[in-house]
């Protein structure tokens, strides 16, 4: 018998009048200890399949079809038989540990908790102290951070947390929700072999639900793509991703890129007819670059002078006209500081930057020329754009605030042209909610180049986006650097993306640039260990994850 | 084609129509909508209706204490004056303070609230400290003490409350532009290169105006209540023919109402104040629904 | 954000758990640090209200009264009129800090002695009502919020706005038209109760019914709205979510964890409430003639009695901010996540 079976499962939000359908007649299933692997964009409706294996989805929410859970009906269990049901039989790792967790209870009494509530007789408190720490320890987590509240803990650690709650009570299947999607690299992939090796153990089934086709490929055998609420592709995960049949799954495979593989080198994934221009010529040394950053050293002082924060120690970076740099790192590594420095936001407490040739001026005056020059992408579109101005105001700011004489109206269909949200005059009265988060990056964009810039710092420029948008973008950096020679500086923690667009790369770790180089060199052939580090947790298809 | 700015303008019409008909299927909301435009009809109509006279303690035609008659439909106080008249009369006072008094509250409160958090370190921890302050003290302490110093009018009762009761609005206010702040959209403009006036009246006065506005309506309520204790403290406007509920109240406790069995006395202005107050608290939580996404029906 | 201020994985799994003790300390010192300095702020405002303010006080005191020339210059020399401000403000300081606020006009004794007298009634009444308004308050916003839109929601709420929009005074004077009779009405005890302790104590709560009542009706409304919204902003939490999926009853997932949260926003705002509770009891011992501090301030403000007023304005507003300071240490008791920064 099948540990799970979803039949024909059709999931409604909403009134009878405007139900909107998030699950639309899927069905599944996973024998015991089997690892399946759920993936989608966001809205296809996978996290909501999710949540009605255990009934946990909102009142306006109504089920159709049947979920058998161990050979039991979900859908038509009693009350009491459910509570029963969830977390011993079947218990979820729930996406964003930061808010699943209670912040004002500590790890330890919310791990025991559903221990207690299962036990058919009250266990003794020795017992269950027992319990949790020999979860802690099958986590890997000492146990006296049983003793902490979830925000004194890391991202990684408030996830195996996670992990340790889900198998308090022993279930025979564990549903994933995104486990890894806020977490740097290096700890995604501790976090999946450890859930990998414990599932594998334990014998649990597993269901694994990502937009990430990659991580999901690493850690389970089977793979379910889902699309628009359906579910369009299922089988082995190497051989989907080998030969994905759907067009979706092809897209999902493709926004992915195998660092090192030539096909993708200077190629992210789109499918525009205006298509991608030829490699760039290798820049010449010896000509001025047009942005140098000089010993740049910025820190912050915390309460108590004491508390010192090194978060840039001295970098070195140029950036040459017309080139793509990527600056790679992990959160934390200080990359996001150096960008706003190097935009003037932030003050360096060393070192200087030269924009070609001028040091970046420190009066407000000179400032505001200088960002005439430079502009800035932020990661999330939706809210790097006010929500209560149109398309054409967001545009339009940057000319309105340096006075830019001329046909306002024609700078910015020019803009929007440029980055090809085409007809311009369609886009120009629309708010950025009736926009896809593609085109609100597009708009982004096009407001600065609206004001004619050089360099372009896009700060994680696809980060937010959905996979299948991810290329789109990218190619668009591409072309409008072919087009324009508009240089850019990449910040990003997706080494994918650097291979995809950038010609060198600049690794940084703790406020240092620890590897400087073309990318071809320093991905194929990483001399810093950092660097081999970062290479060797990326999730590949072959299943090779946490064998450092 | 339209122009563009004639196209942001339509948006704002559409947007204020969508904001109305939100408004309008909140019943609560809509009553106390109705209520206040026909009150504040009646006060300001009030010269109109009544004759003014009739506020002279020395014209005065009725006896003292006469309970409700066709005369005087709401009978008569110790003075014989009407209190039909007395209340509608007072209705002027009443919601003038309660008006004026709360939008310089709120006026006080929007601009240290914006400038707290948009200027950093030292500006924002001085402000925030006399903030703190102001609002740990009890105000209608420090509004009996200013309207006691200073020479009893009406001009006192608006500065003694709209001076004490500027902190909540300004700590709202600053909480919600740190929010707004702290949106990329504002970093993306410093990136743009636009200055603390453009960030502040483009994106940040936008954002935190419905809040102001929501926050001023309920502010007015809190206003006439704090009016009618000073009043009926003894605090307010001693002019016997400005009467305003709180100051009726008074007179109606100092002449032993209660004991006198003269509910007729009692019952008008306390009730006036209570609907008043009631209403604008009605509208000021459903606009606040309508406002704030995140309290609407999910 | 700057992604910055995070360190490492490593670095955090790493470091040793953040030191309890000194942060603790350093918080209360702070928090203690404040209030200090706010009360001195209020004893300087004290100073500027009724003595600078006014420009002449006793003009102010003798407003509306006959007052003979021997009169206003034994006024004047008492209160250190023919001194310069500078000097007032040193001499005022100097006697407040030996509790001397001087000597009240009305009562002809010591401000302080006045004080202390009426202290206990005002905290008997104050302390009860706050008790029950605040168990009252919380239960019904928990149940009120938790079963959203129902007809006990609707209902509580409504009552709960009604109560807030109407004014303490004109409450307490209908509960007294409406009892006419059943309760005393006015003082905290008859004269000729007999003075062993329990018929006193029989006498005064009999005494205090109506302004507890009063007092309760106007201030448990605020205590119930803020922890309805407060909890239906917790209940999207997705940290409820994990509750229910381990299984937990519907009333367990509420008391244990929405509640708990919820209550942390609700605990500051029902201190710097105090503020109002204050406002109440001035107005509801006022109506009642309670003899407390409430109607001290009033009778001080009814005869412009200067000192008797800076004595209950100094007692009233430092009164608040000890609150308030004791608000902020319980709330660190309460959030762990204050605990740590």
């Amino acid at each position: 018998m099948a540990l799970l079976e979803l039949d024909d499962l059709t999931v409604r939000y909403g009134g009878r009048a405007r139900a909107v359908e998030a699950v639309r007649g899927v069905s599944l299933t996973l024998d015991a200890g089997e690892t399946l692997g759920l993936a989608g964009e966001s809205g296809c409706g996978k996290s909501t399949l999710a949540m009605s294996v255990l009934r946990l989805l909102p009142a306006s929410a109504t089920i159709e079809g049947r979920i058998l859970l161990d050979g039991e009906d979900v859908t038509t269990m009693k009350w009491g038989r459910l509570r029963a049901v969830r977390w011993t039989t079947a218990s979820i790792v729930f996406q964003g540990a930061m808010h699943a967790l209670n912040p004002v209870r500590r790890v330890r009494e919310q791990i025991a908790e559903p221990i207690v509530l299962h036990a058919d007789t009250p266990p003794s408190a020795a017992a269950v102290g027992k319990r949790v720490d020999a979860l802690l320890a099958q986590v890997e987590l000492p146990v006296a951070k049983g003793e902490a509240y979830p925000h004194e803990l890391s991202g990684g650690q408030k996830q195996r947390v996670m992990i340790a709650m889900a198998l308090a009570c022993d279930p025979r299947l564990v549903i994933a929700d995104e486990p890894t999607t806020a977490l740097d690299v290096i700890v995604q992939a501790q976090v999946l072999s450890l859930m990998s090796r414990l599932v594998a153990e334990q014998d649990i089934g597993l269901v694994m639900i990502s937009h990430d086709l990659a991580v999901l490929a690493s850690t389970c055998r089977r793979l379910a793509v889902m699309y628009e609420g359906r579910l369009v592709e299922e089988g082995i995960s190497t051989s989907v991703i080998a030969d994905p049949r759907h067009a979706h799954t092809r897209s999902l495979a493709a926004a992915f890129p195998t660092v090192g593989d030539p096909v993708y080198r200077y190629a992210p994934a789109t499918s525009n007819e205006l298509g991608l221009p030829e490699p760039p010529e290798p820049v010449s040394a010896g000509v001025e670059p047009l942005l140098r950053a000089e010993d740049v050293r910025v820190t912050f002082t915390g309460r108590g002078r004491r508390e010192v924060t090194h978060a840039v120690a001295g970098v070195d970076l140029d950036v040459w006209r017309g080139e793509i740099v990527a600056l790679v790192g992990q959160s934390g590594s200080g990359k996001t500081t150096l960008a706003r420095t190097i935009l003037g936001l932030q003050h360096a407490t060393g070192g200087r930057v030269l924009f070609d040739g001028e040091p970046v001026p420190a009066s407000s005056k000179g400032l505001r020329a200088y960002r005439r020059q430079v502009q800035l992408v932020l990661q999330d579109p939706t809210s790097a754009l006010n929500p209560r101005h149109s398309v054409y105001e967001s545009v339009a700011e940057g000319l309105r605030i340096h006075r830019v004489g001329g046909d306002e109206h024609a700078h910015v269909a020019a803009a929007l042209e440029a980055a090809e949200l085409r007809p311009p005059e369609e886009f120009m009265p629309l708010l950025p909610h009736q926009l896809s988060g593609g085109q609100r990056q597009r708009v982004v964009i096009a407001g600065a180049l609206a004001l004619e810039p050089r360099l372009l710092v896009a700060d994680e420029p696809v980060a937010s986006l959905d996979a299948s948008v991810r290329g789109e973008i990218l190619a668009l950096l591409l072309r409008l650097r072919a087009k324009l020679g508009l240089a850019a500086l990449v910040i990003t923690h997706d080494l994918g993306l650097a291979w995809n667009i950038a010609d060198r790369v600049a690794v940084m770790y703790q406020g240092e640039l620890v590897e400087v180089g073309p990318v071809d060199e320093v991905l194929s052939n990483p001399r810093h260990e950092y660097t081999k580090s970062l290479l060797a947790a990326l999730p590949t298809t072959e299943a090779t994850v946490g064998e450092r | 084609m339209t122009s563009p700015r004639a196209l942001a303008w339509r948006r704002r019409g559409d947007a204020l129509a969508a904001g109305w008909r939100q408004f309008a299927r909140q019943r609560s909301g809509l009553f106390g909508l109705g209520l206040l435009v026909l009150i504040v009809l009646l006060a300001v109509f009030a010269p109109v209706l009544t004759d003014r006279e009739g506020l002279n303690v020395i014209k005065a035609t009725g006896g003292p204490l006469e309970s409700p008659s066709w005369e005087f439909p709401l009978g008569t106080d110790r003075q014989g004056r009407s209190v039909l008249l007395l209340t509608l009369w007072g209705a002027r006072m009443s919601l003038t303070v309660g008006f004026v008094a709360a939008l310089l509250s709120i006026g006080i409160g929007t601009v240290i609230g914006i400038l707290a958090a948009h200027y950093g370190k030292w500006v924002s921890a001085g402000l925030m400290r006399i903030t703190d302050f102001f609002l740990v003290l009890p105000s209608l302490v420090l509004a009996i003490a200013l309207s006691t110093v200073l020479n009893p009018g009406i001009g006192t009762v608006i500065l003694a409350i709209g001076i004490t009761s500027w902190p909540p609005s300004a700590r709202l206010v600053r909480a919600q532009t740190l929010t707004i702040e702290a949106r990329p959209y504002i970093e993306r403009s410093r990136a743009l290169g636009g200055g603390h006036l453009h960030v502040i009246t483009k994106h940040v006065l936008p954002a935190v105006l419905p809040l102001v506005f929501v926050n001023t309506t309920l502010a007015v309520g809190s206003a006439i209540v704090a009016e009618s204790t000073l009043s009926f403290l003894g605090l307010g406007d001693p002019n016997p023919m400005r009467p305003s509920w709180g100051s009726m109240l008074r007179s109606a406790w100092l002449d032993s109402a209660v004991i006198a069995g003269a509910w007729w006395y009692l019952l008008p202005p306390g009730i006036a104040i209570a609907i008043v107050v009631l209403a604008f608290t009605m509208c000021g939580r459903a606009l606040e629904s309508v406002l704030n996404p995140r309290l609407r029906e999910g | 954000m700057s992604d910055i201020l995070t360190p490492t994985e490593e670095a955090l799994a790493e470091a040793p758990p953040p030191k309890r003790g000194g942060g603790a300390l350093r918080y209360l010192l702070t928090k203690v640090g404040g209030g200090l300095v706010s009360l001195a702020l209020v004893i300087v405002l004290g100073f500027l209200l009724f003595r600078v303010l006014p420009g002449d006080p006793v003009l102010t005191m003798t407003r509306g009264r006959p007052a003979s020339k021997e009169q206003i210059a034994e006024l004047e020399a008492q209160l250190g009129l023919d001194k310069p401000l500078i000097a007032q403000f040193f001499d005022y300081l100097w006697r407040l800090l030996h509790g001397d606020l001087g000597e009240s006009y009305v009562f002809r004794v010591p401000v302080t002695q006045k004080i202390l007298e009426r202290l206990g009634p005002t905290l008997l009444l104050v302390g009860t009502a706050t008790v029950i308004a605040v168990a009252l308050g919380l239960w019904l916003g928990t149940r009120s919020a938790w079963r959203r839109d129902t007809r006990f929601d609707r209902v509580s709420t409504s009552v709960a706005l009604a109560l807030w929009s109407t004014p303490t005074f004109f409450l307490g004077l209908l509960l007294m038209a409406a009892t006419s009779g059943w309760f005393p009405t006015a003082g905290m005890v008859y004269s000729d109760t007999p003075p062993d302790f329990f018929a006193q104590a029989l006498d005064i709560a009999h005494h205090m019914v109506l302004p507890t009542i009063t007092l309760v009706a106007v201030v448990y409304a605020q205590y119930q709205l803020v922890m309805r919204s407060s909890l239906l902003e917790e209940m999207g939490a997705d940290y409820l979510t994990t509750a229910r999926a381990k299984g937990l009853r519907d009333d367990l997932v509420r008391r244990r964890h929405a509640v708990p949260n919820a209550l942390l926003p609700t605990v500051t705002l029902v201190f710097l409430h105090m503020g109002f509770v204050v406002a109440g009891a001035i107005t509801t011992e006022t109506v009642f003639s309670w003899p407390g501090l409430g109607l001290l301030t009033y009778d001080a403000l009814e005869k412009r009695d200067l000192p008797l007023l800076t004595g209950t304005f100094i007692v009233l507003a430092g009164a608040v901010i000890v609150m308030n300071v004791f608000a902020d240490i319980l709330y660190r008791v309460l959030d762990p996540r204050v605990r740590a920064s």
